[in-house]
C-alpha cells in the first residue's frame, strides 16, 4: 500500500517536471504553510470557532458553579490534638490565628 | 529627553527621517544601520533593579527576625522593584512601538527567553509535584502511615476544585479566540476576548480565594497541608501573575500596539496562560482527587 502510494506519488511529480521542461515556465510555488497547523483555515474562521468555543466554556462553567454554591457544603468535625496538626511556632504577622480574616 | 541629532549627520549626507539611529552616541552609524540588531541605549534600571532587590531581601530577613525597621525596609524594596518593573517595561514597548527596534531578527530573543522562562516555570512547579508525591505515595509513620494523615480535613474534590478546574481551560480557549481575531485583524474582536480571558481568571482566583477560606486544614497541619498550599499556592500565585500579563496585553490591544504581524508580548502572555492552564490539571488529579479521597 505504502509503496504504491509513494510510486504514484513519484509519477505524478515526473509528469509535473516533464510538463514544466515542455513548457519551460517556473513552478508556481504557493506562499502558504501547509505544514501549519493553521494552514487549513483562515483566521476569520477560528476566530469564530474559538469565540463560539469560549461560550461554550462560560455556560458550561456558570451552570456548574450555580450547581455547586446551592448546594452549600459540610463542615468536618475537629480532629483530636495530634502532635503534628495546628503547628504553631510563633505568631503569623496578625495573631495566632492562621486566617488574616478572622485574626483579631 | 533625546538629544537632538548631532549636526556631522548632515553634513556627512545624512539627514532625513529614514535612518534608525537613536543618539548623538551612536555617530558612527552615520546613514542608516546596517544590520537588523537592537543596539539598546545605556539604562538605569537594571541598578535600580538590583537595589531593589538587595533592600527586599535584606527587609524580608529583618522582617521574619526581630529586627527593628524590617517591614519599612521590605516595604520599600517591593515598591523599588515594581516601579524599576513599570519604567523598565515600559521603555521596552516605547522602543518597539515608537522607536520600531524590534525587528523580526529582536523579537527572537524574547521568544526564546518567554519559552526558556516558562520551562523554568515548569520545572519549578514539578519540584513542588514531586514533593506531593514523595510524601504521599510511600506515608510515613509519624503522619500514621496513611494519606490524607489521620486527623486531616480535606476538601472533597467534586466541590470548589472541580468547579474550579474548567474555569481556566475556558480561559485557555477565550485567549486562543484573541489570538486568531489578532490575526484576523478583528481589533475590537481581540479586546473583548481578552475581556472574557481576564474575566474568567479572575473568578478562578475567586474560587480559588473560597477555596483556601472554607479549606478545613492550614499550611501548618502535616506535611499534607504543606505540600497542599506550596503546590496549590504557587499555582494560583502563577494565575495572578498570567492575569495581569494579560490585562497588559488587553491594554494593548485596545491602544493599537499589537499588530497582525508584530504582537511577541501578546504571544508571550498566550504561551503562559497555555502552561497555567494546563498545569492546573496536574494538581487537580492528584492533590486534590487522587490524594484527598
Amino acid at each position: 500500500m505504502a509503496t504504491s502510494m509513494a510510486r504514484s506519488g513519484l509519477q505524478v511529480a515526473a509528469a509535473a517536471l516533464r510538463a514544466e521542461a515542455k513548457s519551460g515556465a517556473r513552478p508556481v510555488l504557493p506562499n502558504k504553510r501547509n505544514f501549519s497547523a493553521s494552514a487549513h483555515h483562515d483566521d476569520a474562521y477560528e476566530t469564530a470557532k474559538w469565540e463560539k468555543i469560549t461560550y461554550a466554556g462560560i455556560v458550561t462553567c456558570t451552570v456548574l458553579s450555580i450547581y455547586n454554591l446551592s448546594k452549600g457544603h459540610h463542615h468536618l468535625p475537629e480532629p483530636p490534638p495530634y502532635p503534628y496538626l495546628r503547628i504553631r511556632n510563633k505568631e503569623f504577622p496578625w495573631g495566632m490565628s492562621p486566617n488574616i480574616f478572622t485574626a483579631c | 529627553m533625546r538629544p537632538k541629532r548631532a549636526p556631522f549627520f548632515t553634513t556627512l549626507g545624512g539627514g532625513g527621517e529614514g535612518g534608525l539611529h537613536t543618539t548623538g552616541a551612536k555617530w558612527f552609524m552615520i546613514e542608516s544601520q546596517r544590520h537588523s540588531y537592537h543596539l539598546v541605549d545605556p539604562s538605569p534600571w537594571p541598578i535600580s533593579g538590583s537595589l531593589g532587590a538587595l533592600a527586599t531581601t535584606v527587609g524580608g530577613v529583618m522582617y521574619m527576625h526581630p529586627f527593628q525597621g524590617g517591614a519599612t525596609l521590605l516595604s520599600l524594596g517591593l515598591i523599588f522593584i515594581l516601579y524599576t518593573m513599570f519604567v523598565w517595561w515600559r521603555d521596552v514597548l516605547r522602543e518597539s512601538t515608537l522607536e520600531g527596534h524590534h525587528t523580526k531578527a529582536v523579537q527572537l530573543g524574547p521568544r526564546y527567553g518567554s519559552i526558556l522562562f516558562i520551562v523554568s516555570e515548569v520545572m519549578f512547579l514539578f519540584a513542588f509535584f514531586w514533593a506531593s508525591s514523595h510524601s504521599s505515595l510511600a506515608p510515613t509513620v509519624e503522619i500514621g502511615g496513611i494519606w490524607p494523615p489521620k486527623g486531616i480535613g480535606v476538601l472533597d474534590p467534586r466541590e470548589i476544585p472541580f468547579l474550579n478546574t474548567p474555569i481556566l481551560p475556558s480561559s485557555g480557549a477565550a485567549v486562543t479566540w484573541a489570538h486568531h481575531a489578532i490575526l484576523a485583524g478583528k481589533e475590537k474582536r481581540a479586546v473583548y476576548a481578552l475581556v472574557a480571558t481576564v474575566s474568567l481568571a479572575l473568578v478562578s482566583t475567586g474560587f480559588q480565594g473560597m477555596e483556601y477560606y472554607q479549606a478545613p486544614s492550614t499550611i501548618s497541619d502535616s506535611i499534607y497541608g504543606s505540600t497542599f498550599f506550596s503546590a496549590t499556592g504557587f499555582h494560583g500565585f502563577h494565575v495572578i501573575i498570567g492575569t495581569l500579563f494579560l490585562i497588559i496585553c488587553g491594554i494593548r490591544q485596545y491602544l493599537g500596539h499589537l499588530t497582525k504581524e508584530h504582537h511577541v508580548g501578546f504571544e508571550a502572555a498566550a504561551w503562559y496562560w497555555h502552561f497555567v492552564d494546563v498545569v492546573r490539571l496536574f494538581p487537580f488529579v492528584s492533590i486534590y482527587w487522587w490524594g484527598g479521597i
